[in-house]
């Protein structure tokens, strides 16, 4: 059945990852607007224990790669993807944004020739043709693109821009891929090393209140940490203060952090680079300070002041006394 | 009786057999060859010293006079520590004096009198040598008397020879053989004036000779030997007088072995040192352009720096007066040079002297990298010891090897991309002139008297633009003929090259250079003292044309003496003026910016530390582009306090951007802001013309 | 040990731009040029493993697919320590996307035959996350993304790595030389390239190549690509973020305000 759209779903360590469910319902939308086929694909070593999970009004089946080990290995999905894609033969793709998926879709794009967007936004046919949206020098534009002469276009989609499909009772058909594996020692997977163990876990915070590059030193970071502690907030950050060795990898927000559903996030010096905001767009409530007004925190925030971070700390702090 | 009066004189080798007399001559010999030997040593080691030259010969004559004017009168030893000049005073001409004395008595016993027949050292000559050597000598006495209290009584904290740069309990960190060295070295030279007076003690009780008032100090000890038996004197003068001798023949001879070397050292880096140290830094040698740039081993360092290093005196003058000293932080210029000093003395022949000397065991990279590069050090030197710019190359070498903090390398980085230390896109340079109610004119398009070098901080940072736009107000309403570069103009490299970029600044610098060679001016009008300071002092360096670049401060004086800014008498507040390091220390201009507050009506109130005693307020050297240590105090809260302690004041005064931001923050981060508040002098002449700062924009 | 990396220089806009001609890029007018971020970190992963691994006939090579601008980017990196670079460009790459660069970046890969390829994770203007490996699967090469740390085993024949997951999560991983890498941003602290180092560099080989030269054909590279640009455009502001403006006390009223009424 050539044509269709297949999405390939993602699980880490016996969870289905949240994002599988959000390209369904993207995929549900585009088949039903150009009447194509929906199908969902696993690889996992275990990949029928998802398979209630990813039930989904109208999937027309399930497709199972099962995979070596428990844990990811790119050439494994490279090649179980690449095998489906030949087999299929459908005309999408679509993929999750990922750290896994970083690791091989472009790769199969790439060798199979494929129609190929990353970190893509927005999609939709338009008169049978695929047309996609995503950002461009740095987030400041919005790009279109689209793929002609090409019969399969591979999408890895931004995580939480979509709404997640309901799930819902349906059992569709369930179909194991058997998957010939060359090149089975590409990767040794030699064991996980967990964040240190801090005594804060910020995805549990109803407050966070976060400080990114804006704060400059490492020695301006106590005083923010004493103002959190006042405002009855717990302190988060961005990546490069993870990365200059200043905060520990617990605290920090983002795509490569921890995504964090806080009732208040109030970001002060954070610019709002993608990474990041992936990590904290759903906040009820997002505050951010930033003395730049072409930041792209504002893009997500609610409430937003071109101002000072330091200036505004003082004024909280006074306002606290 | 008549004929002991009538011979006044007295004899040399008393008592010594020929035998005893060649064997003192022999020793007297071995004595000066050591001497000499230890003295000419050094200079052979100085030489290995490839980073530069030796002042030109034509030059050393005037050098040597100045120096020895310097000298005589004690000038730089005397500053700001009365009681350490007096002490030397006294010691120095004591010394000079029975030094000469002893040469002139070897002169006349063993030259003029066998030689010519002719014998000086009697009669009245003999008077008078008497007298100049018995006060000299007491002067001695009094004034090793006066150091030895000093150290022991007194304890100053430059005399602390603790050194920052290390912690308790590490090797070399209390210096206790420096200690013990010291006390030896002043001990003996007590022992050698003592031993004097009494040995003409014993003399005088000897033989009696009637004039005591001109050897008062062997008279009095006469009277205290009254009672005793000649054969004791006799023995005790022999003892006493090979006691004497021989320690004195030996102090001579160790002189270049110990702390008394300074005597040479330290005279000839005061004549030798380059004037325009600090403000004017050495450019990369032509020769060494493909090397790696700065100090990474002593025969990276410049003959005179080599020789600067066995100059110092470890007075402590530079260890009291470092801001980062004061502020707890791991740098002592003094401990920087002696770190060096024992490298050269460890140092044996080529491979020593190619050894690294930045590392955990010599001059660690948090000591250099403290560094305000402020010159109060060598300011303060007494002997002319550059070691702030010894400081700065050995940052050109850590630079080079990639030793630098990262948000310092980032900045240099942002600097290099942007030509500002901001980051702004260089259009931006000129958005302060849009906020004023005239054009300003563009100099790169247009003649104009003066082009204002705006300068980094007053071109972007939002608190300094007031001062930057209150400034252009003044000049507009005085009628001044002003322009500045917009987006030609770039940072003037000034810190870059404190940082020790050497390769940045000449990029910076060179493109400056171009950009003022293609415009028409009279003169360069800057805001910021450390523009001033490079473009002055360093572009030439880089063929710039020569051309009088002022100070803001200096501007305004002329309009306020002119009679175009009518401002004087109109304010009343009480102030205080905190000399910014590059227009102050080492551009010597205090007076005029003090003589404006005056203009104006304030009441001025000095900090104790002021004019070229002026604490640094922590911006320079890059230090302003790296985080302080945490825990620390700033510079300026340290001198904020130092205001506060002056009693009610209206302002704190400041005349550079850098103070503007540093002090802002500091009267902040001290809690200080209900007691004090700062205003750039432009701001006071503003308020003294319109006004409210206010006003002036509505 | 060959090490070949490949790095973008990378456009970053002021804030007031305008679009050039065809409406399909920025006015270079308007376009500031840096090393990419994440290729900086590549770049010093490559010099530490060099220093670390210490074999004679240790080379580092950066390429790059880009038009003059990008030389600015090449030269630093030869001031830091890279050995050669390669520069790719003619006219037929001006609308290149990820896919095409990939394949122009291995055919100089196969030109080069190094034992390791590093790049970095993503490009900071683009943000496609897909070079590296897309080259990766062109040349069939074992690759690990989004790299953290890199041990060297002994021999040299093999690395250990990190490789970051979310939340902090790193999982340790040993893969076989040859290999390519995607490497993560904070890997290393990248060195400082003095001004004369620099200018030192220009004496360094920087080769200019057209994909002519690599065997490649213009119909052949653009046959090649993912997806092709057609329109350009500001985003949807949206209804934005509601504006505090004021001091900075009345903005930090408001926020007390809002924190108050969301958390009490």
């Amino acid at each position: 059945m050539a044509g269709g759209v297949l999405v390939l779903a993602e699980a880490r360590r016996g969870e289905l990852r949240e994002v599988s469910l959000e390209l369904l319902a993207l995929g549900r939308e585009l088949a039903d607007s150009a009447g194509l086929e929906l199908r969902a694909a696993l690889v996992d070593s275990e990949p029928e224990r998802f398979v209630g999970q990813l039930a989904a009004t109208g999937l027309t089946e399930v497709l199972l790669v099962r995979a070596p080990t428990a844990h990811f290995e790119a050439h494994v999905w490279e090649q179980a993807l690449a095998a489906m894609i030949e087999q299929e033969r459908p005309s999408l793709v679509l993929l999750g944004q990922t750290i896994d998926s970083l690791g091989f879709a472009a790769a199969v794009a790439a060798r199979l020739g494929l129609g190929f967007a990353s970190d893509v936004t927005g999609a939709r046919f338009i008169d049978g043709a695929l047309y996609v949206t995503r950002g461009a020098y740095g987030e400041k534009l919005i790009a279109e693109l689209a793929f002609p002469d090409r019969e399969c276009t591979l999408l890895t989609v931004r995580a939480g821009i979509f709404a997640a499909a309901p799930v819902d009772g349906s059992r569709p058909p369930v179909r194991e891929v058997s998957l010939e594996l060359a090149d089975a020692s590409a990767t040794e997977h030699l064991g996980f090393v967990e964040v240190a163990e801090s005594d804060v876990d910020i995805t549990k915070a109803e407050f966070l209140l976060s400080i990114g590059r804006g704060v400059e030193d490492a020695e301006n970071i106590p005083r923010f940490e004493r103002l959190a502690e006042r405002l009855g907030a717990t302190l988060s950050v961005s990546r490069p203060l993870v990365d200059a060795g200043w905060m520990p990898a617990a605290r920090q927000v983002g795509q490569s952090g921890k995504t964090v559903r806080p009732r208040v996030y109030l970001a002060m010096g954070i610019s709002g680079a993608v990474q990041h905001l992936a990590g904290m767009r759903q906040a009820d409530l997002i505050i951010a300070v930033n003395s730049d007004p072409e930041a792209p925190i504002f893009s997500v925030a609610h409430y937003g002041a071109v101002a000072d971070m330091f200036e505004v700390a003082d004024a909280l702090e006074a306002l606290l006394d | 009786m008549l004929l002991l009066w009538s011979v006044k004189t007295r004899p040399v080798f008393w008592g010594l057999t020929p035998a005893l007399k060649a064997l003192w001559y022999v020793l007297a010999v071995i004595s000066v060859l050591v001497f000499l030997y230890g003295a000419i040593r050094p200079f052979a080691a100085y030489r290995r010293g490839r980073g530069g030259s030796w002042p030109p010969a034509r030059e050393w004559p005037g050098r040597l006079a100045r120096a020895a004017v310097l000298l005589l009168s004690h000038v730089t030893i005397r500053r700001r520590d009365g009681v350490a000049g007096i002490g030397h005073l006294l010691i120095f001409y004591g010394w000079i004096v029975l030094f000469a004395g002893t040469v002139i008595l070897g002169i006349d016993t063993d030259f003029t009198r066998p030689v010519f027949g002719f014998d000086y050292f009697n009669g009245n000559f003999y008077l008078g040598y008497k007298e100049a050597l018995n006060l000299l000598g007491t002067a001695l006495i009094a004034g090793l008397l006066v150091m030895m209290a000093r150290r022991a009584l007194l304890r100053p904290a430059k005399l602390d020879y603790r050194r920052p740069d290390r912690a308790p309990g590490e090797p070399g960190y209390d210096r206790r053989r420096y200690r013990i060295g010291d006390w030896f070295f002043v001990l003996s030279l007590l022992v050698i004036a003592l031993t004097g007076f009494v040995l003409e003690g014993v003399r005088i009780a000897m033989s009696h000779p009637g004039y005591g008032a001109t050897q008062f100090g062997g008279w009095l000890v006469a009277q205290a030997l009254s009672g005793v038996g000649r054969p004791s004197l006799a023995a005790l003068r022999h003892a006493l007088w090979w006691f004497h001798g021989l320690l004195a023949i030996s102090f001579v001879a160790s002189i270049p072995y110990t702390k008394a070397t300074h005597m040479l050292q330290s005279f000839l880096s005061l004549a030798l040192r380059n004037p325009t140290a600090g403000r004017a830094l050495a450019p990369v040698p032509a020769e060494r352009a493909q090397q790696p740039a700065g100090y990474g081993a002593l025969a990276d360092f410049s003959p005179l720096h080599l020789l600067q290093l066995d100059a110092c005196t470890k007075c402590g003058k530079c260890h009291e007066v470092c801001p980062a000293n004061a502020t707890g932080r791991p740098l002592s210029p003094r401990d920087v040079i002696l770190e060096l000093r024992e490298h050269q003395n460890r140092a044996a022949g080529v491979e020593g002297f190619a050894a690294p000397v930045l590392g955990d065991d010599g001059v660690r990279l948090e000591t250099i990298w403290a560094c305000m590069q402020c010159n109060a050090c060598v300011e303060a030197c007494p002997v002319g010891i550059e070691q702030a710019p010894i400081i700065n190359q050995l940052r050109r070498r850590a630079v080079e090897e990639g030793e630098l903090d990262q948000n310092l390398q980032q900045t240099l980085e942002t600097i290099h991309r942007t030509g500002n230390s901001f980051g702004e896109r260089p259009r931006r340079r000129g958005r302060w002139t849009t906020e004023l109610e005239f054009e300003v004119k563009d100099a790169r398009k247009q003649p104009v008297e003066l082009l204002w070098f705006v300068g980094d901080y007053a071109s972007f940072d939002p608190r300094s633009q007031r001062v930057t736009q209150a400034l252009a107000r003044l000049l507009h309403h005085a009628g001044v003929d002003f322009g500045i570069l917009y987006e030609a103009e770039r940072n003037s490299g000034n810190d870059v090259r404190r940082v020790g970029e050497e390769g940045l600044f000449e990029l910076l610098a060179e493109h400056n250079i171009q950009t003022l060679s293609g415009c028409q001016f009279e003169r360069i009008l800057t805001t910021d003292p450390h523009s001033l300071n490079t473009i002055r002092n360093e572009y030439p360096q880089f063929g710039a044309a020569p051309v009088p670049v002022v100070h803001h401060t200096t501007l305004l004086a002329e309009l306020i003496d002119s009679g175009r800014l009518d401002v004087r008498g109109r304010l009343s507040y009480r102030v205080t003026y905190h000399d910014p390091c590059h227009l102050g220390r080492l551009n010597g201009e205090y007076e005029t910016p003090r003589r404006i507050i005056e203009a104006l009506g304030c009441e001025l109130r000095e900090m104790p530390r002021n004019r070229d005693n002026s604490f640094c307020c922590g911006a320079g050297g890059g230090r302003i582009w790296i985080p302080d240590p945490p825990g620390t105090e700033r510079p300026s809260e340290n001198r904020i306090r130092e205001a506060l302690a002056l009693g009610e004041l209206d302002y704190f005064v400041v005349a550079c951007p850098k103070d503007v931001t540093m002090y802002e923050d500091a009267i902040k981060t001290t809690g200080s802001s209900e007691r004090i508040a700062l205003r750039e002098l432009t701001e006071l002449v503003e308020e003294a013309l319109v006004g409210a700062p206010e006003a002036l924009r509505a | 040990m060959k090490i070949l990396v490949c790095v973008k220089q990378v456009a970053s806009l002021d804030e007031e731009f305008e679009l050039g001609g065809d409406g399909l890029s920025v006015d270079p007018e308007f376009v500031e040029w840096e090393l990419n971020e994440w290729d900086s970190f590549a770049l010093e992963a490559a010099l530490r493993l060099r220093e670390q691994i210490g074999a004679s006939g240790d080379e580092v090579v950066v390429a790059t697919v880009g038009a003059e601008v990008a030389e600015d980017g090449l030269l630093g990196c030869l001031a830091r320590g890279a050995d050669r670079a390669v520069r790719v460009w003619d006219e037929s790459l001006a609308s290149a996307d990820v896919l095409v660069v990939a394949r122009v970046l291995a055919a100089v890969a196969r030109r080069e035959q190094p034992d390791l390829v590093l790049c970095g994770v993503q490009s900071s203007d683009a943000v496609n996350g897909a070079t590296g490996t897309a080259l990766a699967g062109l040349l069939a090469l074992r690759r690990v993304a989004v790299v953290k740390r890199i041990e060297p085993e002994p021999e040299g024949r093999a690395l250990v790595v990190e490789r970051e997951l979310e939340g902090g999560l790193l999982e340790r991983l040993r893969v076989k030389l040859p290999a390519l890498l995607t490497v993560q941003t904070g890997i290393f602290e990248p060195r400082y390239a003095t001004l004369r180092a620099i200018k030192q560099a220009r004496e360094k080989p920087l080769e200019r190549l057209g994909p002519g030269e690599l065997g490649l054909s213009p119909e052949e590279l653009s046959g090649h690509a993912g997806a092709r640009l057609v329109a350009l455009r500001p985003p949807e502001r949206g209804e934005g973020a509601q504006l505090l403006d004021g001091s900075a006390d009345r903005i930090a009223a408001r926020i007390l305000e809002l924190v108050r009424e969301r958390v009490g």
